[in-house]
């Protein structure tokens, strides 16, 4: 077992190295005694004995270094060698060591850090069973254009029963309830699901047994599933909770399960509800649902697919089915297409561009950084040149020195990668505090092995990176040459401020490049900020009111309970003026349907103009402060009762109207009924401006506006319009809520000024860190250019000196100097420009109104980066003047 | 590799003539040392500087073992002896250099 002996040996030679050392000692000094022992027998006197063994054996200590020379495991002892005497050579240069290990710190902890939230959101599992079978599915309508629109029941019970790709489908459909009883009443966002939900994405509870396919049936589906924060938090954790019975919107419902902790369900971007959901309930579709095929999309479908089928099969069969149903169903899905997508891609989707964008600034960052250090290193090997001739001149091989080279480079990279890491956790963390609660879940981001993975990777690669050149160019350039050129700037030096300068070109380009990236999101966040949003938003408080079924079980009940409330918040001294609407403006929710101007000819669904349909209160226009173009608003009768009126904003009356009067037009508006006999056309009575209602980034829709009678929703936005900051208000308001009423929660508070900020806060967050990081990369690429004049500035202060003896004058050495600098300037702005032309095209989807070759963005940055690296060049370019003759003529 | 009479060794030929002095029973250093001496007529001395890394190298490969002992005057020496995977080396060796013998005693004839 050779192998087996090699291996003991290499263990034992690394692990118990003075034992060794001991035995060998006693083995060769053991040696000497036996030939002095073997000359005495020989009749030699004790004294010859001694010197002729002594003679024979030529030394204990030469025979045991031979000895440990060709020990196993000797390569990587003297490794340790080489990382001793690095650590001794960094210790001794704490300067030149504090830049470099910070640079790298910064360079590979940013990079860990952002690729820590890479893998969460790109790469984690999904906690489902087997989350790669997963797909959502929903309908697509090819003239809105919307991908991922919410099905209709109907369609859903088709493609169930016509599909043979799937194991089974499910769907979920968000919907916020009250949950009273057992302390303060509280709205939370329950997902009402199709009894099969949990078994279909393969999640069982933690406790309880969860839903059993007879709770998909009426009359046993009043059963709720806990969330586990909601079980810890209102109901203590308490472990008997299975059975015992909770008040949702009013209603007795028993406890079947709880969720597990890690658990969450995907939250369409733009749901009605917006929050986690904290409660699930069996949905059973009422009877009607298959029959009528002309009803509203709202919920959401999740399917699994057979194990044997492809996602590319299942569009197909899938993208079939639809095809018929639009035949068979002309009225209700013309136009409707279904749109198959897997769900990793559903949950990262929206983020993936900006995320890779940031991944490759990091990345980008990282590289200038080892340019730096590899520029910095070069340098240092300028000041080593003697030692390195002295280690080649007494034996030294070029590789051996290549190795100590690298060896030191690894340290320091090893180093940075240690603080880097620190840095990284300590970095996510603040990337989490910083991110918008918004933006995603983030709770499955933290420096996981793969993360810790690749932030070795980062280091190892770096220390090759930025340690290959300079040990290159140091121990593989002529010795002898060495000896007598030391400290003097020829040919080996002039190699390696070639190479410098090829770096700080580089560096110089690539910070560009963040540069011009991160210029062209703040112009887009700029123009963002600068969209007029159609209403006044300073001074606006909005929260949200839902009316239990239960208890609002009327029209009447509800429009006279939200009459009621606007009524007494109306008279709180401080508010100006109070009004409610269906959706809060500028967070993306809003319904949308067909209209038909009666005026025009009718067409089928699908051909006719499209609105979105936002149900108001009273004093709206004034407490929105949105300016009424023509007409007039409505009246407290229409407010009352229906009387079919209507109000459509600019955009309407642009793209629909053709410059026909629009008041006194009727419109029929599909929102209660498809079928336009059933419906009682709406009277425009005013048309007002418009307004970004889904957000700063979405051109203003379409809109029409009803009284709340005309489509009397249990949840509304109630907007109060303060002549103060409004939150301190909110207490107040609070209780003329509870007078109403003791059990209606007050939900999702919040100033129209936190909307507006909510919904910037994506692109800000982007727009933030992309700065950070091109600053950090501009830092190092001046920092990179500063070093490599001022190095040469050192290196030519004799050729300066002469030159000033000679007559020139103080401007001619500053041109000199600037000149060097100016061209590697201009040759990595040139570089820079043209990459950065090419790679900010993968940007596009990230900017708002601004064009990826944005010419102002492309010339400006730029110049900006010049004057930059021009002032980091001017420095040592002051300090070549300031030589003085004399001095530099002794200098060496 | 010292030699004397200036005899340079084969690369690895070392190696087969410890092992081969090994292969009548177990010794100390300066006993296979003199062991080689002798069946080589004095041809080639193996000194310290050499004898010792090729031991220990050798142990390393699992070919011999070693352990201490008394010598026959009453010393402690640390001895040497072949091992299983020792002994077919010594068997490959041999073959090897029975063949290369055999190749330049035929070029020698040749000439």
């Amino acid at each position: 077992m050779p192998l087996f002996a090699k291996g003991r040996s290499l263990l034992r030679n690394l692990l118990s190295r003075r034992r060794v050392d001991a035995d060998l000692d006693r083995e060769v000094r053991a040696h000497l005694d036996l030939l002095i022992d073997e000359n005495l027998r020989a009749g030699m006197g004790r004294a010859q004995a001694e010197r002729a063994a002594r003679l024979e054996l030529g030394g204990v200590e030469q025979v045991k270094e031979q000895v440990r020379d060709h020990r196993l495991g000797n390569w990587l002892q003297s490794v340790f060698g080489d990382v001793r005497y690095a650590l001794r050579q960094l210790r001794k240069n704490p300067g030149f060591t504090t830049v470099a290990i910070l640079t790298l710190a910064l360079g590979i902890g940013a990079n860990t850090a952002i690729f820590s939230v890479v893998d969460g959101v790109l790469l984690r599992s999904l906690p489902y069973r087997d989350p790669g079978r997963l797909v959502m599915v929903w309908e697509r309508n090819s003239v809105v254009g919307n991908p991922y629109n919410t099905v209709s029941p109907p369609n859903f019970l088709d493609w169930q029963v016509r599909n043979s790709v799937f194991s089974g489908m499910a769907y979920v459909c968000d919907v916020r309830n009250n949950l009273t009883g057992q302390g303060e009443p509280e709205e939370v966002v329950v997902q009402a699901v199709s009894a099969n939900f949990f078994s279909v994405i393969g999640v069982e509870p933690i406790l309880g047994a969860g839903f059993t396919p007879e709770n998909g049936t009426k009359g046993h589906d009043d059963v709720v599933v806990l969330s586990f924060s909601l079980w810890q938090r209102r109901f203590a954790g308490d472990p008997k909770i299975i059975g015992k019975s909770i008040l949702l919107n009013g209603k007795p419902q028993t406890v079947v399960g709880v969720a597990p902790e890690n658990y969450a369900w995907l939250v369409k971007d733009g749901s009605l509800t917006g929050g986690k959901p904290q409660i699930w309930t069996p949905f059973v579709f009422p009877p009607a649902y298959a029959v009528h095929k002309d009803m509203g999309r709202f919920i959401s479908v999740v399917a699994r697919l057979k194990p044997d089928v492809t996602l590319a099969a299942a569009r197909s069969q899938m993208k079939s089915i639809a095809t018929q149903l639009e035949i068979e169903y002309p009225n209700a899905n013309r136009h409707w297409g279904v749109n198959v997508v897997p769900m990793a891609e559903q949950v990262s989707g929206s983020l993936k561009p900006a995320l890779l964008v940031l991944f490759g600034a990091v990345l980008f960052v990282l590289l200038i950084a080892c340019a730096n250090l590899s520029g910095l290193l070069l340098a240092r090997a300028g000041g080593r040149e003697r030692e390195i001739a002295v280690r080649t001149a007494i034996g030294a091989s070029s590789w051996r020195i290549t190795r100590q080279l690298l060896v030191e480079s690894m340290v320091l990279a090893i180093l940075g990668g240690v603080a880097g890491g620190a840095l990284a956790i300590w970095g996510t963390n603040a990337l989490l505090a910083a991110t918008p609660s918004n933006l995603l879940e983030l709770r499955a981001v933290r420096v996981n092995v793969r993360v810790l993975l690749f932030s070795t990777l980062c280091t190892l690669t770096a220390g090759l990176l930025f340690g290959f050149v300079p040990s290159y160019f140091t121990a593989w350039s002529r010795s002898a040459q060495r000896l007598r050129e030391a400290g003097r700037g020829t040919s080996a030096a002039v190699r390696s401020v070639a190479a410098r300068n090829v770096f700080v070109i580089g560096q110089l380009s690539l910070a560009l490049v963040l540069l011009v990236g991160s210029g062209l999101l703040v112009r887009s966040f700029l123009r963002l900020v600068a969209v007029e949003p159609g209403f006044q938003v300073k001074n606006l408080l909005t929260f949200k009111v839902t009316l239990p079924d239960a208890r609002y079980s009327t029209d009447s009940a509800r429009v006279q309970l939200f009459q009621q409330l606007l009524a007494k918040i109306a008279a709180i001294p401080g508010v100006s003026s109070v009004s409610m609407e269906s959706f809060p403006p500028l967070t993306g929710l809003g319904a949308a349907t067909d209209v038909h101007v009666l005026s025009q000819p009718a067409g089928p669904h699908g051909e006719l103009p499209g609105a979105n349909v936002r149900v108001v209160g009273s004093d709206y226009l004034r407490t929105m402060g949105i300016p009424l173009r023509a007409g007039r608003f409505f009246t407290p009768q229409e407010l009352q009762e229906e009387k079919h009126v209507t109000i459509v904003n600019h955009a309407f009356v642009d793209k629909y109207l053709n410059g026909t009067q629009p008041l006194g037009q009727k419109l029929a508006i599909y929102m209660k009924s498809l079928t336009e006999s059933e419906l009682t056309p709406s009277e425009v009575i005013g048309v007002v401006g418009d307004v970004h209602q889904m957000g700063l980034d979405a051109t203003p829709d379409p809109t029409v506006y009803w009284p709340h009678p005309e489509l009397v929703m249990s949840q509304m936005t109630v907007l109060v319009r303060t002549s103060s900051d409004p939150i301190p208000m909110v207490p107040a308001i609070r209780d003329e809520l509870h007078q109403l009423d003791t059990e209606l929660p007050m939900a999702s508070v919040a100033t129209m000024e936190q909307l507006l900020g909510d919904s910037l806060a994506r692109s800000r967050f982007t727009m933030l860190l992309l700065g950070v990081f091109a600053g950090f990369a501009l830092l190092l690429a001046a920092i990179g250019i500063y070093g490599l004049i001022a190095y040469s500035v050192t290196q030519r202060t004799q050729e300066l000196g002469v030159r000033m003896a000679l007559g020139a004058q103080m401007e001619d050495i500053l041109r000199l100097v600037l000149a060097q600098g100016a061209r590697l300037i201009v040759a990595g702005a040139v570089l820079g420009t043209v990459a950065a032309a090419g790679l900010s095209q993968l940007m596009k989807s990230l900017l708002f109104a601004v064009q990826p070759l944005d010419p102002f963005t492309l010339s400006a940055v730029p110049l900006f980066l010049s004057l930059i690296a021009f002032a980091a060049c001017y420095v040592p370019a002051r300090r070549a003047t300031k030589v003085d003759p004399m001095v530099a003529l002794r200098y060496e | 590799m010292s030699t004397s009479e200036s005899t340079t060794l084969l690369q690895g030929t070392l190696d087969l003539l410890i092992l081969k002095s090994l292969a009548t029973g177990e010794m100390h250093g300066l006993g296979v040392s003199r062991r080689i001496e002798q069946i080589t007529g004095g041809t080639f001395v193996v000194k310290p500087g050499s004898l010792f890394p090729a031991l220990h190298r050798m142990e390393e490969e699992g070919w011999i073992s070693s352990f201490w002992g008394e010598s026959e005057n009453n010393r402690r020496a640390k001895y040497y002896r072949l091992t299983k995977p020792g002994r077919r080396q010594l068997e490959t060796e041999t073959k090897r250099w029975s063949r290369i013998s055999v190749a330049i005693a035929r070029v020698l004839e040749a000439s």
